[in-house]
């Protein structure tokens, strides 16, 4: 960075990130998420690095380097560059229908009255996927007024939890949702924008989790059904197999994983049990007492 | 003046955020006003500040239940003191029936209660047979 003037604002394009240092931060945000990147993500990378360098005012990678380490807004604005969010409602709807078809029955099956059904969105993004859940309870379960329903979101990304929470939506988000439902669970508020309704947005629980640090996952226990879906496809095997462990340690006995469909837990991890339904491939924490 | 019939006025008290919402919509499709209460304690405060034609009830709730509720509000006088009740509980035996028939419920329901029966039974309690709107 020596031909930098250091009385100049920096422009992202005056950023050049060598080899060592593009090994190094990779292997820092592995470290810190799980997610890997590969050298054929090298201009992907340093483009949205510098992007990161350039908007917290550091003057180049060893600095910014340094502040990371120390200022978790730093470390927060570079997970946010850095994370796929895409997500819209209603995506992979098969599994919905699983839940409601078969996996609930099971799970209620357990329970006595009074004690909570726990959802997990794990990650939700910006909060459609956990949505999605309700308004499926909503419109297709017929027990939801008989059981306390818990839904929770999560996320590692902190500015996606907060759009979550603001639960407003493009149209794109909503393409999958049948129209009388967005007229009946959204307000219109301007061009191509839509506020979910406010019971909707009361009934998720929000939270910042990183799947892959076991003391953050140790306060997430009892969930029934989490539904992990395309986020281990940005992991590599061993961070892949951690978040499986945690989120095993998060399950009660019985509980199901619902993956996206490019993913399978039977490369990743041997702790759940194959559950083909007609709906959905899931997969079964054993129930206490059972066998593995 | 409003316009056209007035609808009736359904105060629902529950601790459930989905169970609410799932009422509400159910009502507000059949025409009838809506309001929510997440415990007996925030459902006193309303039904002392507001007009409601009908309170729906859910037993199990923190803070305070549905049949501490009923109590207290039927041991008050004036109009709040008699608003008809419909409690829907997820309690299926005979006394937890019994014992809201004497908290002052006027009509027990075990949950699940399908939106359909919901709204029948709103219906038939409020006195408008023909959806929300009273004569
Ligand atoms: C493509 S979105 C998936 C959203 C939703 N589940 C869906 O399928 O539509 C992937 C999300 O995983 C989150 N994520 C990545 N690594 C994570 C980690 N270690 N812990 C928690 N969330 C993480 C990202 O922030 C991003 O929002």
């Amino acid at each position: 960075m020596a031909s930098v003037n250091p009385t100049e604002p920096l422009v992202a394009s005056d950023i050049r990130i060598t080899d060592p240092e593009f090994r190094r931060f990779c292997d820092f945000f592995y470290r810190r998420t799980g997610i890997v990147f590969g050298d054929t993500q090298r201009v992907y990378v340093d483009r949205r690095l510098a992007d990161c360098i350039v908007a917290a005012g550091s003057r180049g990678f060893a600095e910014h380097f340094a502040r990371l380490l120390v200022e978790p807004r730093e470390m927060e604005r570079l997970i946010s560059l850095f994370t796929v969010n895409e997500t819209y409602f209603y995506r992979e709807e098969y599994q919905l229908r699983c839940l409601t078809s078969t996996l609930l029955d099971g799970i209620v099956a357990r329970k006595r009255i009074g004690q909570p059904v726990r959802l997990w969105s794990m990650p939700c993004s910006t909060g459609e996927e956990p949505y999605s859940i309700a308004i499926w309870l909503l419109e297709n379960w017929a027990e939801v007024d008989r059981w306390d329903i818990e839904i929770i979101g999560s996320d590692i990304d902190t500015k996606v939890l907060e759009a979550a929470e603001a639960g407003e939506y493009s149209e794109r988000a909503l393409m999958r949702l049948p129209r009388p439902l967005v007229d009946k669970y959204f307000t219109r508020i301007g061009d191509k924008r839509y506020r979910i309704d406010e019971g909707l947005r009361g009934s998720v629980q929000f939270s910042r989790v990183n799947v892959i640090d076991q003391a953050e996952m140790a306060r997430w226990r009892g969930i029934d059904v989490v539904f992990c879906r395309n986020m281990l496809i940005y992991f590599d095997e061993v961070s892949r197999r951690t978040a499986a462990g945690n989120l095993y340690d998060s399950l009660a006995p019985g509980g199901y994983i619902c993956l996206g469909h490019t993913e399978s837990m039977s490369r990743i991890s041997p702790l759940f049990e194959v559950r083909r339904f007609p709906d959905a491939i899931v997969y079964q924490k054993p129930e206490e007492g059972g066998h593995a | 003046m409003r316009d056209g019939p007035a609808s009736a006025r359904v105060l629902v008290v529950d601790d459930g955020s989905l169970i609410r919402l799932y009422y509400r919509e159910a009502l507000e499709a059949a025409g009838f006003e809506v309001a929510e209460a997440i415990n007996g304690i925030e459902a006193l405060e309303k039904v002392l500040t507001d007009r409601f034609d009908l309170l729906i009830v859910d037993i199990n709730m923190p803070k305070m239940d549905g049949v501490s509720f009923l109590r207290t509000l039927r041991a008050r006088d004036g109009e709040a003191g008699a608003i008809p009740a419909l409690v829907i509980s997820s309690e299926a035996g005979e006394q937890d029936a019994r014992d809201a028939r004497a908290a002052g419920a006027n009509y027990y329901l075990v949950k699940p209660v399908a939106a359909a029966d919901l709204t029948l039974h709103v219906a038939v309690l409020t006195g408008t047979p023909s959806g929300g709107a009273l004569a």
